[in-house]
């Protein structure tokens, strides 16, 4: 693909690169970024959202960018809210899959000593869900709160503070969710795993603050060198997955109804203001809710934790949490006209200006604190990235390292790492991932997001 | 037979058989040797299928994430699967498996869903051969 370079941190895929296209793509990476990103499909799939009837502005693909299901990981596209079109695969089988990051009150000289206890004792206290282990026995009246109202039912049941919800995006609930749009399997798959952490790369980190670029901003928020943080990556688990997996079926149908026609069927979609366009916002926004609510009990369970290990009066205080998988209905500006859009962020954070934004790297390397920037509302919708973005496939990862070594190599470093299985630990090996650094520049210098300050892990749980 | 195929974030599943019943059959056991290592799985638990769909894509992927549900839900682990019918509309058949213990069976990575990129479902000259897509 040829793409047409803008500046050092933007390119364009024009509309006339391929039939159907309805708009332009913006890719946001360095000349550096782009040459692995070239290796997937991923810049075809940001091609491909351009089709999707009602787009408003140009598709965008951030700098973690990589290829997925229909749309590419790390792509944003939005909907004119009208006359768009909404598709689950844009906001994927994890429904509000988010990061959290919560401050401590302890200083890494306090933490280290203790660090394999607390490594232990988190691993032990979250479980990761697999089959059924969550320590939460919850009826089906508190599930269809959950899914109505969020983690408010959390801290209602003493798993939380207002001050959680504060610190919450949308305070954790998205107003319209609907518990009887969410099918009885979902709930059925979703409900033994409220308050745990899952596999694949949903993990929690033990991180310690290594460099402080904005001071005002980590002074606001507490945060210091040395000061020890706890970030939380995970989101709706089964109930999510069947969410979206029953939608892309009734989608996958209704949309040749409609006479749409799109060029992955992954990308099955229907009209905003269809009954199945409305039904799928529904169930996505209570499976959105219970994600916030499931990382708030596991908040819950790993300050539980903490103070285990480091006594009653440990802080926890939470910085934000921030969903990064998830279709929104916002109003834009765009080409000089207010706009009511849905904002489909598929592996992309939401970067409103002054809101907290989280880029975690891969295990082993650093995460990064970042706050939304104006840039991002002129050109991104409100977006930034997400992560670092894979550049080997979970089987290549897997080849040349085995998890003991990379357990070795990572205690080496004075990283203690628990993983439930071997598969946790080499399929996220560090050199699976882009490199953070080079991600975070992107974004920082394209005025997407700034950085604040850079994070390292000390301690990783793995499901 | 089946093999499992490279996916820059996730993985896929080819699965061949002599007829498209036989490499559904595949596609299944290929699914759940991403979950769990299926050696050493007893068949002592009974589950019924049924998955439906407008064409065989949709049946074929309904199909599949019965494996994921009954995981999810129950804690079993399918390793054999039956199939009783498959009409435009519908497969029906059952799967055997046990409930998934971690003292005794190794987890390998949780499976969101089966998905419909890149599917195909097509005759070949030596019978029938199924790729399928799932999220990791």
């Amino acid at each position: 693909m040829r793409l047409e370079k803008i500046d050092d941190y933007r390119w364009l895929i024009p509309r006339t690169y391929k039939p159907g296209m309805l708009t332009d793509a913006v890719v946001f990476a360095s000349e550096r970024l782009l040459e692995a990103i070239r290796k997937d499909q991923s810049l075809e799939q940001a091609a491909n959202i351009t089709m999707l009837p009602g787009i408003v502005g140009r598709a965008l693909a951030m700098p973690d960018i990589h290829q997925g299901y229909g749309f590419p990981i790390g792509g944003v596209a939005a909907v004119d809210a009208q006359h768009g079109v909404v598709s689950p695969g844009g906001v994927g089988f994890d429904i509000n899959c988010g990061v959290r990051l919560l401050a401590t009150s302890l200083k890494a000289a306090e933490v280290r000593p203790k660090l394999r206890d607390l490594v232990h004792q988190l691993f032990r206290d979250v479980p990761s869900g697999t089959g059924q282990s969550s320590q939460l026995k919850i009826s089906d009246g508190d599930l269809d709160r959950i899914l109505e109202e969020g983690p408010k039912w959390a801290v209602e049941n003493n798993m939380g503070s207002e001050a959680d919800l504060d610190n919450t995006e949308e305070r954790g609930r998205i107003a319209g969710a609907d518990p009887s749009a969410v099918s009885q399997r979902a709930r059925q798959r979703g409900k033994p795993q409220l308050g745990t952490l899952g596999s694949g790369n949903h993990f929690m980190e033990v991180q310690v603050v290594d460099e402080v670029f904005d001071t005002q901003t980590a002074d606001r928020y507490r945060l210091e060198k040395d000061g020890v943080v706890l970030l939380i990556h995970t989101g709706s688990r089964g109930l999510g997955h069947q969410v979206c997996t029953d939608y892309v079926a009734q989608l996958d149908e209704a949309m040749h109804r409609y006479g749409i026609r799109i060029p992955d069927r992954q990308l099955a979609c229907a009209p905003v203001q269809s009954p199945e366009g409305k039904r799928y916002l529904q169930a996505m926004a209570a499976a959105a809710n219970f994600a916030w609510t499931n990382r708030q009990c596991i908040s819950h369970a790993a300050r539980g934790a903490f103070k285990r290990i480091f006594g009653a009066s440990v802080q926890m205080p939470l910085i934000y949490d921030v969903a990064h998988n998830i279709a929104k209905r916002e109003t834009h500006v765009v080409d000089g006209k207010q706009r009511a859009v849905v904002v489909h962020r598929k592996g992309a954070t939401r970067a409103f200006p002054n809101q907290a934004v989280f880029i975690p790297g891969s295990m082993g390397t650093a995460s990064y604190f970042l706050l939304g920037q104006e840039g991002a509302m002129r050109e991104t919708f409100g977006s930034a990235c997400h992560g670092a973005g894979r550049v080997l496939s979970r089987s290549a990862s897997k080849k040349g390292t085995t998890a003991k070594e990379i357990q070795k190599e990572l205690e080496s470093r004075g990283i203690i790492v628990q993983s439930l299985t071997r598969e946790g630990l080499t399929e996220e090996k560090p050199e699976a991932y882009k490199d953070i650094e080079s991600v975070v520049d992107v974004v920082h210098n394209a005025g997407l997001a700034s950085r604040v300050a850079r994070l390292k892990p000390i301690g990783v749980i793995k499901g | 037979m089946f093999e499992i195929l490279e996916h820059p974030s996730d993985a896929g599943i080819l699965a061949r058989g002599s007829t498209r019943e036989e490499a559904l059959i595949e596609a299944s056991r290929g699914l759940t040797s991403i979950i769990v290592n299926p050696e050493g799985i007893a068949l002592k638990e009974e589950r019924a299928f049924r998955a439906s769909g407008s064409d065989d894509g949709a049946q074929i992927v309904d199909w599949l994430n019965e494996i994921l549900f009954f995981f999810d839900t129950e804690g079993v682990v399918l390793v054999d699967f039956a199939i009783d019918s498959w009409t435009d509309r519908e497969i029906v058949g059952r799967a055997r498996g046990d409930f998934y213990d971690p003292a005794r069976h190794e987890f390998r990575t949780a499976v969101k869903a089966a998905t419909y990129h890149q599917f195909q479902s097509q005759k070949t000259p030596d019978g029938w051969e199924i790729r399928v897509f799932v999220d990791l």
